[in-house]
């Protein structure tokens, strides 16, 4: 943990999110307690077009709820609608 | 076994590594790149995974279908990359003994990758744009939502131009609360342009439940509704399309137990219905409880649409027609055929004068006729009747009264005999003509015979307390007699169900 209190996650992107943010991979340091509030602050800052309820989250390779808390290491995959096959 | 793939499936090499003895029943998909989507030009496809996701998500899905369906085997491999127009993007194969369960699984698991499995697809379309699929604004399956938040003046801003609506009057539409009964050809483009207005409640009443054949006329719903219940299957449609309304289904039927508690929630009543039987309930209904009444019918080409409004000279349904008339002297939409755009125009007046009623316009005078073959309308003057029996200066009806409705005027054979030849209780009286009853006396019950014409008469063989039953040949004609001498001040007239022939 850093000093001001943040946390330090590491975040990936896929398509299109992958694509607004102009990266797929990386370290951030954040006061946001949930994934939802991780994913309100980075989708203001990186103007995300997808609202919240459209996507899903996966934390440490997998699938949580909105409002699983954050600690120090995890890794974060903002997971927009799929559309395989 | 789940595999991503950069290069091309090789989908017979697959299949062969799935034969067993035991396998009866081999079933694959395979999904192929298209060269449109949504009416777009589709030239190429990249696909992205999240691989280590992917994989075990993948592989979840296919142990779930072996469990569910107790495959043999079941296999999928995904193409990610970039694809062109004609390839296999995914392929599925199962195997089991039987082919059931096979088609089952198969369709289980290709249907679970597309919704679990973080794989996306971007389109890359003819005219050199791309999009992200069910992630853009075109998209179909999902509702887009605006990033922008749609306001309620943007919404109805070409009506509230018009003088008559104004803000005022949009205010008044939103402050409105209409019942739909029936939610059929009428029904459904009412409920929809009421919503559209800006409409603050709509309710909607029907206990029926989609046929396929009601699709042509009723247009909120679709083939994936049939089989559902209306009210239900309408509000749902109708709520997605127009957030600002409050909808509420009511998936019963209209009786008299609980129309008069429906109508006290809403201001207009709409009758959508195909029957007397529930048009009269409507009218005496709305008269009782002292609401607007929007009615319309429907025949083939024509239609007409009437507007009952307490405390003006408009008439009720009684006014012209103090008795219900038989309900089988007309033909349903079923027996007489009918093309969907006549109930269409006929259901938009009805929200057109429902609309006008909220924002204190005057009522449709008289009774509108319209033939939409020939293209003639046609207006007939209606006056409100003094001696209407339910809206009149000395109404004989002051409740709604089951026995109106065609409802409890019959009295079955088999419970109301006690055996002995009489219905207990009961004057039984023999309505036909003295020809019938020589050629076919009531069987061993004691009646008097007094033939329907003599009831046209004004002073009436009858006490106002006492118990008729009423027999005819076939229990039509008595039936019509016990609702007029009802409506006529005989509160406890009944008829005799399948007449003379029900005896034998």
């Amino acid at each position: 943990m850093s000093a001001n209190g943040a946390k330090n996650i590491s975040v990936q992107y896929f398509a299109m999110l992958r694509e607004q943010r102009g990266l797929s991979k990386e370290s951030l340091a954040t006061h946001a307690q949930s994934a939802a509030a991780l994913y309100e602050e980075l989708r203001f800052q990186h103007g995300f077009t997808l609202p919240l309820e459209r996507m899903r989250v996966i934390v440490n390779e997998s699938f949580q709820p909105w409002d699983v808390s954050l600690s120090e290491g995890d890794e974060v995959v903002f997971v927009p609608p799929v559309a395989g096959g | 076994m789940f595999a991503l793939s950069t290069s091309p499936i090789d989908a017979r090499a697959l299949q062969d590594a799935m034969r067993r003895p035991e396998a009866g029943a081999f079933v694959c998909f395979e999904g192929w790149v298209r060269n449109t989507n949504e009416g777009r030009t589709v030239t190429l496809l990249e696909y992205e995974a999240f691989e280590a996701v992917a994989c075990s998500e993948g592989s979840h899905i296919l142990h779930e279908a072996r469990e569910r369906f107790g495959l043999l085997d079941a296999r999928c491999a995904h193409r990610v990359g970039a694809l062109a127009i004609g390839d296999m993007a995914v392929w599925v194969g199962v195997v089991s003994g039987h082919r059931g369960e096979a088609f089952a699984a198969c369709r289980y698991i290709i249907d679970e990758v597309k919704k679990r499995v973080p794989i996306w697809k971007k389109e890359h379309y003819s005219d050199g744009d791309s999009g992200w699929v069910n992630c853009e604004c075109h998209c179909g399956a999902e509702v887009h939502v605006h990033a922008e938040p749609v306001t309620e003046a943007q919404l109805y801003a070409r009506q509230v131009c018009l003088p008559e609506v104004s803000q005022e009057g949009q205010d008044r539409l939103r402050r409105g609360r209409v019942l739909i009964v029936g939610a059929g050809g009428l029904g459904c483009p009412a409920a929809l342009y009421l919503a559209a207005a800006g409409v603050g409640e709509i309710g909607i009443c029907d206990s029926d439940t989609v046929d396929a054949s009601n699709l042509h006329r009723q247009i909120l719903f679709g083939i994936q509704d049939i089989g559902a219940p209306k009210a239900e299957r309408a509000v749902d449609r109708i709520k997605s399309m127009y957030p600002f309304t409050i909808f509420t289904p009511y998936p019963e039927r209209l009786t008299d137990k609980n129309a008069m508690e429906m109508f006290c929630k809403h201001d207009i009543i709409l009758d959508c219905t195909d029957n007397f039987e529930v048009k009269f309930l409507i009218n005496d209904a709305a008269v009782l409880s002292k609401k607007s009444a929007v009615f319309a019918s429907i025949y083939q080409w024509e239609g007409q649409v009437q507007v009952y409004q307490p405390g003006t000279e408009t008439p009720c349904l009684r006014c012209q027609w103090p008795d219900m008339p038989e309900p089988d002297c007309v033909r349903t939409c079923a027996e007489a055929g009918v093309l969907g755009a006549v109930p269409g125009v006929f259901g938009a007046m009805q929200a057109l004068e429902a609309l006008k009623l909220l924002l204190g316009r005057p009522a449709l005078p008289g009774l509108l006729l319209f033939d939409l073959l020939s293209g003639q309308p046609h207006r007939a003057g209606l006056k409100r009747s003094a001696s209407c029996p339910v809206c009149g200066t000395n109404p004989t009806i002051r409740s709604v009264d089951p026995a109106n409705y065609g409802d409890g005027l019959d009295v079955e054979v088999e419970g109301a005999g006690e055996g002995n030849g009489t219905f207990d209780g009961f004057e039984v009286i023999d309505i036909r003509e003295p020809q019938e009853i020589r050629e076919r006396p009531l069987a061993g019950l004691k009646s008097t015979a007094i033939p329907a014409s003599r009831f046209e008469q004004d002073s009436l063989p009858l006490s106002t307390d006492g118990r008729y039953l009423l027999c005819c040949a076939h229990g039509a004609r008595s039936k019509y007699l016990a609702r007029r001498l009802r409506a006529r001040g005989y509160p406890h007239v009944f008829s005799l169900k399948g007449g003379a022939e029900a005896l034998v």
